[in-house]
């Protein structure tokens, strides 16, 4: 699991069956100092972090597996959203 | 997943019965600073990956990485680890700089 910040979104009409309706967000790895990283991720996100907030995302696809079945290549998903009073101060 | 730009197919002959009828791509993936900067270029290192989509060359796609891109083709087990999940038709970033 890492910390990530949302960046955008992304909007895609072609998409694996399992994954219709899933909304996408590209995020931005955060490492420790605070900076991030050079690649944007897509991520899976059903909690509804807003723009710019600090996400969890786990890389486990059991959890979509859970939800999208067993033939879902879904794999980087937002278990949680960082409390705002924790990153307000915070490197993040 | 990340962002990679179709820049190519691959065709094997010899190939694993697994991967017989499989479309594979080259896809090169796209970089924060590139894809803020709308050019139309990749900057990753180039990699190859599963598509059932029938991308196009030149188009956007995420793809999923690890034993994950193996999920489609479940419960049938397929030596494959990168697998073209969906395709972009517009992604917005917001206009804030990339930390360094």
């Amino acid at each position: 699991m890492f910390l990530a910040r949302i960046d955008g979104t992304v909007v895609s009409a072609a998409k694996h069956a399992t994954l219709e309706g899933c909304r996408f967000l590209v995020a931005q790895r955060l490492e420790a100092d605070g900076s991030t990283g050079t690649e944007p991720l897509v991520v899976i996100d059903w909690m509804g972090a807003a723009l710019n907030s600090t996400v969890l995302v786990s890389t486990d696809g059991d959890i979509s597996r859970q939800r999208f079945g067993n033939t879902t290549p879904g794999r980087l998903v937002v278990v949680g959203i960082v409390d705002p009073m924790q990153t307000a101060g915070g490197a993040a | 997943m990340r962002l990679g730009i179709v820049r190519g197919s691959v065709t094997l002959s010899p190939a694993v019965p697994e991967l017989l009828g499989l479309t594979l791509v080259v896809l090169e993936p796209v970089t924060m600073a590139n894809l803020r900067a709308k050019n139309g270029l990749g900057g990753g290192k180039s990699m190859i990956a599963v598509d059932a989509l029938g991308a196009a060359k030149g188009q956007m796609v995420a793809f999923t990485e690890g034993s994950e891109a193996a999920n489609p083709f479940w419960p049938k087990r397929v030596p494959i680890d990168a697998y073209c999940t969906l395709i972009v038709d517009t992604v917005t970033t917001s206009s804030q700089t990339i930390a360094k």
